[in-house]
């Protein structure tokens, strides 16, 4: 009953909001490019069934998760390096320093001239953002690693090899998690951006498309198609990361956020 | 405590390294000019346009757009965590919204925003007011939620009522959770900002960057990149001092 009581509660603001955009749409008090749910969904069942939200989704998915792959297996990589080696880490803390305040968004420009207007300046400018948090994370992870877990797996005559990955990286995976999620976020945000502004395809494009010909419904269903696309991609992290980190998230109260 | 010399070379010397390699290849025609000017080119472009007040005006176009989206989702989004941390009927309500609208890419709405609000500064100060308020929200949620009610239960043992408890045992323990998601949320709110007014606008640094671009003129375009890291990292450090200010005892500060 009291569980009954709470699922009611969670469920009631947003059934709440739904409903009534769906009335208002309907009477038509509600101005027209707020559209309404179930016009919505039945352009997003149109675009589906036509094939063009296909189309759009692959191509928005391939930039984001190449993007995503280079910049944070980057960012992994380079970070890790930074908090074992100090001559990498001198070479690319004030680099990263430097950078980080910026939007990466604002290279876009550059991106654009430098690689064109097609797949790979999208890949470059997400990557691009992916590797800045990665690289902190990564970084970071490194350096807070309790230094008694090295000492011990050395005094047992560890090799560099094994006190690499039975050692460093199991310690350091928590964190890395969380720089991968915010890589992940971050890299949603820019790939959005970048097929808004400058892009012949994507779902980006199909949102500015729809804007264009004033198909709110049409515009509706990308911007539902997209959020539901960084949804699972996040869902999906997380999931990783549980099996990843099984014994590492006993107890925590994390588990509410994922 | 000064570092040495030497050690302060080999902390810092990649960023004049790379600023001499960079005007190298320009100076030598490796690079074309044109694509990526130098970074002579661009600190005289810098300066002239900070002098005649162009690149002032629209840095204080983007600040106020950010800082005002900011401030809005701190003043109501701590007190709505406190309220969602606290009350369990608020909590039941909202948290299915935050914690499932996290991971969605706000910046999907953002169209929306400007049928709403209008392509000038209300929908940018409203899209990162949204974008602001969840990490805020989240972060804050759970500072409230993990304080620790031995503490509570002292301080009500010693005759504090509800409004003192809030403000001087809750407030306080929490304050280093509000405090991270302030400082996740600050440079969203500037990311945000240029990148919206990147998408549509006709003032603020966004803009600058868009408009120059199209005009191939890059030097103006890096010098526009360099004021938004400035602003960026300085409202960081600003943020920090007054960390350092407010939170007194906070164990766990790197985090």
């Amino acid at each position: 009953m009291k569980l009954r009581l709470t699922v009611f509660q969670n469920l009631l603001v947003p059934v709440v909001v739904v409903v009534c955009w769906e009335v208002f749409g309907r009477l038509g008090d509600v101005p027209p490019y707020l559209s309404y749910p179930s016009q919505i969904l039945a352009a997003l069942w149109h675009l589906a069934a036509d094939g063009e939200l296909f189309g759009a989704v692959v191509v928005s998915l391939y930039r984001v998760t190449a993007g995503f792959a280079i910049g944070a297996s980057a960012g992994v990589g380079v970070g890790l390096a930074a908090g074992l080696v100090r001559g990498v880490r001198n070479f690319f803390d004030p680099l990263v320093s430097l950078l980080f305040a910026v939007p990466k968004i604002a290279f876009l420009p550059v991106f654009l001239i430098l690689l064109g207007i097609g797949d790979p300046s999208k890949i470059g400018i997400v990557a691009f953002s992916c590797f800045f948090p990665m690289f902190i994370a990564a970084r970071h992870s490194v350096s807070s690693i309790n230094k008694l877990f090295v000492w011990a797996a050395q005094n047992m005559g560890a090799s560099r090899h094994t006190l690499f990955f039975r050692v460093i990286i199991p310690a350091a995976a928590p964190e890395i998690f969380a720089g991968l999620r915010i890589s992940l976020a971050h890299a949603f945000i820019v790939l959005f951006a970048a097929e808004l502004i400058g892009s012949h395809s994507g779902l980006g494009m199909l949102i500015a498309d729809g804007e264009d010909a004033a198909r709110f419904d049409l515009m509706f269903a990308a911007i539902l198609a997209f959020a539901i696309l960084g949804f699972v991609s996040d869902r999906i992290l997380m999931a990783v990361r549980a099996r990843v980190l099984r014994g590492a998230m006993l107890g925590t109260e994390e588990k509410i956020l994922a | 405590m000064k570092e040495p010399i030497g050690r302060f070379i080999a902390r810092w010397y990649s960023i004049p390294l790379l600023l001499v390699v960079w005007q190298v290849a320009v100076s030598s025609g490796l690079v074309q000019s044109r694509l990526l000017p130098g970074p002579a080119a661009v600190v005289e472009v810098l300066f002239s346009q900070i002098m005649s007040g162009v690149l002032v005006y629209h840095a204080a176009v983007t600040l106020g757009r950010a800082l005002s989206g900011f401030a809005l989702a701190a003043t109501v989004g701590i007190p709505f965590a406190a309220a969602m941390a606290r009350a369990p009927l608020c909590r039941n309500l909202f948290e299915p919204i935050f914690f499932f609208g996290y991971p969605v890419p706000k910046i999907a709405l953002f169209p929306i925003f400007t049928y709403i609000f209008g392509l000038g500064t209300q929908s940018k100060i409203a899209f990162t007011f949204l974008e602001c308020l969840y990490p805020i929200v989240v972060s804050s949620y759970f500072g409230f939620r993990g304080i620790r009610t031995r503490l509570v239960w002292t301080a009500r043992n010693f005759g504090a009522g509800p409004w003192t408890v809030f403000w001087r045992v809750v407030l306080p323990s929490a304050l280093p959770a509000i405090f991270s998601g302030l400082r996740i949320a600050l440079p969203v709110a500037i990311i945000v900002v240029v990148l919206t007014e990147m998408i549509g606008d006709s003032i603020g640094l966004g803009y600058y960057i868009t408009v120059w671009s199209t005009r191939f003129t890059f030097q103006n375009v890096y010098a526009a990149i360099i004021v938004v890291g400035v602003c960026g990292f300085s409202l960081d450090q600003i943020l920090v001092q007054i960390r350092r200010r407010f939170v007194h005892e906070a164990p766990d500060a790197a985090r």
